[in-house]
């Protein structure tokens, strides 16, 4: 190698010496501020690493063992650090991505965590603070975290760290129990049974239902000792009850005891008493189950009443009891049964009752089984002979007889011996057909007697006036007066025939009602009998049409008018007949202003013969005929009447 | 007109002779004490009378009797009965309407009705045209 070469190389490295030395120096210069640079951020950080050190050392050492998940975030909820349980609780990996813890709280618990956010920055630490919060799979999950802050060495707070414990199942169980409380205090409270929990007899706690049974509240209750509302009497079976319960000898006991109310009166109930005891068998409490038994008591009682009422009435009654199965075996019997039908007790249960009975006509017995075993009551009649083989009537009234499952197991009859009964009817129905045979018989009699009366009247009346018309000249004025006294005789004897005749055959047997118009009726009237001239005869109103036996209205009215008529002595003679309607009856009226009828008479005169007038035609029987012709209709007959002034008869005939 | 007058009643047999006498009517009474000496009478007699009176009550045999026998009778029962009773049993009455009369006349108490009465009976009769049966 020339020199000439070695001098440029020797230039060359000098130059690049130089060069070097300059980019040295530039390095240097550069490198110094790149380390004044350091200097100041290893110093800020050697702080910081010293603080967190600090805290660390301090924390990991506790945390180091949590499984619990464990969050370190910044004041924004940004999440620093976190433990692998924190990640797999919540789902997140903050080195995997940013995780915002405010946006995993439940809505529900937004105004809560914020709050409890400011307590932390005030206080610095936050315990149970208690959220829903969601995880990234969706599902939420009570958490209850307890965190503090991390402060700078400066004091000032830089971070936040907490410890999450999930509390789900425990909030769910919480949640389970205070539903289950509520349940229970429901049923408690709720419950017809009055609830009482007792500590020696002391009350601690009244159900609603105690309280309102005794009047009393329940805070007033707890002021009470069990002897306090008990009745005095019942006191010393219960402390015994009590005392044996104590002693282990009884878990429970029931007693039937009475409480008083707190106004007045006491409550009859059934106390069931069970001892709650502690883990080492020692009683704690008792718990009370009070029941109200006054109205079931009451029913029982009344129950209890009404049975023995009945069955007194079936023990004394005299009605026959049998109860026979579905093939007619008797079951029951009662003593009057035994008596009716002549049989013992023991003659009859276990037999066949239409086997031992003899019954007329088996078929209706047959028939009304069938009846029962249909479900069917009713009652009817059946003639049986006795054990003495005497023939009775029995009124029987049957009825199926039921198990508890309402299946028809028989059938119950109770019989009455209505043989006296039916032979009165019989007796009853002879004798009816015998009165009217009689009274037939009577009728025919009274027109018979009538008849033979009055035909020696016709001949001595033709004698009569025969010696008159052919001894005219013979016979002087004594002797025509005479004989003319015997016509009038006769004559009042033929009236007087008539009218028993009449008034014998008034029966309501032969009434024959028809509608009668009694307007036609008066006019009728007014053609047959003889009004004088003084007299006039007026309807007042227009009468009306009854339905009447045609014949014994136009008697009546004509009794009543004839004599209305027959008593009337001056001038201007006035008959007024009128009628009026009220609910049940038509009530007539026939008024004159004849002589009127004294006081005394007014009752006498409707009885037969009882004749005042002074006229020598009356029988004294047309006012008895004309009584028994409204008492047919079922009305009322009377009068007013005063002397000089007129008489007016009311009657009534029923509708 | 022959008359034939059932009735037991002397006294009324003579109240119907004596009218019929009185007015001067010319009728021919025959009389019969009861049903059977009437019936005995019309089987026998050769000329029935026009008309009969009949008393209800009479002994042995009641008029409504004979009247029952008369009116089931082929010749007999053509013969106008009249009644002549005092008796006013409607139930007579009926009975002898349904078997079949010519009248029903009731015996006033006076003899002077009687007399006016049977007078008016006889009369209407004897204008009426009569069967004048034969007993054959």
């Amino acid at each position: 190698m020339d020199s000439k070469e070695v001098t440029l190389l020797k230039k060359a490295l000098e130059r690049q010496k130089k060069a070097r030395k300059q980019a040295e120096r530039i390095l240097e210069e550069k490198s110094k501020e790149l380390y004044d640079v350091t200097h100041h951020l290893q110093e800020a950080n050697s702080k910081l690493e010293n603080l967190l050190s600090e805290k660390t050392s301090e924390l990991d050492g506790v945390f180091i063992n949590i499984i619990d998940p464990y969050v370190v975030m910044d004041l924004q909820f940004n999440v620093i650090n976190m433990n692998s349980s924190a990640k797999e609780f919540l789902g997140y990996d903050h080195t995997r991505e940013k995780l915002n813890l405010a946006k995993l709280v439940h809505k529900d618990f937004v105004a809560y965590t914020t709050r409890s956010f400011q307590s932390l920055i005030e206080v610095g630490t936050l315990k149970n603070y208690r959220a829903k919060i969601l995880a990234k799979n969706g599902t939420e999950n009570w958490v209850q975290i307890n965190s503090s802050l991390i402060y700078n060495s400066a004091r000032k707070p830089i971070a936040a760290q907490g410890i999450i414990r999930d509390i789900t199942q425990e909030m769910e169980i919480k949640q389970l129990l205070s539903e289950q409380k509520r349940q229970l205090d429901i049923i408690v409270e709720n419950s017809p049974l009055g609830i009482v929990l007792t500590v020696n007899g002391k009350i601690v706690k009244a159900n609603h239902t105690f309280a309102k049974l005794l009047g009393y509240t329940e805070t007033e209750l707890k002021q009470l000792h069990v002897k306090d509302i008990s009745a005095p009497e019942d006191i010393p079976v219960s402390q015994e009850l009590m005392v044996k319960m104590n002693n282990g000898e009884l878990d429970k006991f029931s007693i039937i005891k009475r409480y008083f109310k707190k106004d007045s009166g006491f409550l009859l109930a059934r106390t069931l008493v069970s001892a709650v005891k502690d883990d080492t068998g020692k009683v704690d409490y008792q718990v009370a189950l009070i029941e109200d038994i006054t109205k079931e008591r009451e029913a029982e009682e009344r129950l209890k009443n009404e049975r023995e009422k009945y069955s007194n009435i079936i023990a004394n009654m005299n009605l026959g009891l049998i109860e026979v199965d579905n093939e007619d075996i008797i079951q029951l019997v009662n003593q009057s049964f035994c008596k009716m039908s002549g049989f013992d007790h023991n003659d009859l249960i276990g037999k066949k009752a239409s086997d031992i009975l003899s019954v007329r006509n088996k078929n209706i017995i047959v028939e009304k089984q069938e009846e029962r075993i249909a479900g069917k009551s009713d009652s009817y009649e059946i003639e049986v002979l006795n054990k003495q083989g005497e023939l009775r009537h029995w009124l029987i009234s049957g009825a199926p007889r039921y198990d508890d499952t309402k299946n028809v197991v028989g059938s119950i009859g109770i019989h009455l011996d209505i043989t006296d009964q039916k032979q009165l009817e019989l007796q009853k129905e002879k004798l009816l057909e015998e009165l009217e045979k009689s009274n037939e018989g009577l009728q025919e009699y009274a027109h018979i007697v009538s008849h033979d009366l009055k035909s020696p009247l016709r001949s001595i009346s033709a004698l009569a006036s025969w010696l008159t018309e052919d001894y005219h000249d013979k016979i002087d004025d004594n002797g025509k007066f005479n004989l003319r006294q015997i016509q009038e005789k006769i004559e009042g004897m033929d009236r007087l025939i008539d009218g028993i005749l009449k008034y014998s055959s008034i029966k309501d047997t032969t009434l024959d009602n028809t509608l009668v118009d009694v307007n036609e009726i008066i006019a009728e009237i007014r053609e047959i009998i003889f009004v004088p001239q003084n007299v006039n005869i007026i309807i007042m109103n227009p009468l009306p049409k009854i339905k009447v036996d045609r014949t014994k209205i136009y008697q009546l009215f004509q009794n009543l008018i004839s004599n209305a008529v027959v008593n009337i002595e001056r001038e201007d003679g006035l008959v007024k007949i009128s009628s009026k309607e009220n609910k049940s009856h038509w009530e007539f009226s026939v008024k004159d202003n004849g002589i009127g009828i004294a006081k005394e008479y007014h009752e006498k005169i409707f009885k037969v013969f009882q004749s005042i007038g002074h006229n020598e035609r009356s029988t004294g029987i047309g006012l008895s005929i004309v009584k028994k012709i409204v008492d047919l209709y079922h009305g009322k007959i009377w009068l007013e009447s005063e002397v000089g002034q007129g008489t007016t008869f009311y009657f009534s005939l029923k509708k | 007109m022959n008359i034939l007058l059932i009735e037991d009643d002397t006294i009324e047999v003579m109240k119907l002779q004596r009218t019929v006498s009185k007015l001067q009517m010319k009728h021919n009474i025959v009389k019969a004490s009861n049903g059977e000496e009437a019936l005995k009478y019309l089987n026998e007699a050769s000329i029935l009378p026009d008309i009969i009176l009949l008393d209800l009550n009479m002994p042995r045999m009641s008029g409504i009797e004979f009247l029952g026998i008369l009116k089931e009778h082929n010749t007999f029962k053509y013969l106008p009965t009249i009644i002549l009773t005092t008796s006013q049993n409607r139930a007579d009455l009926l009975k002898c309407y349904r078997i079949g009369i010519a009248g029903y006349v009731i015996k006033p108490l006076k003899y002077e009705d009687y007399q006016t009465k049977l007078q008016k009976v006889l009369e209407y009769w004897d204008i009426n045209e009569l069967v004048k049966a034969n007993t054959n």
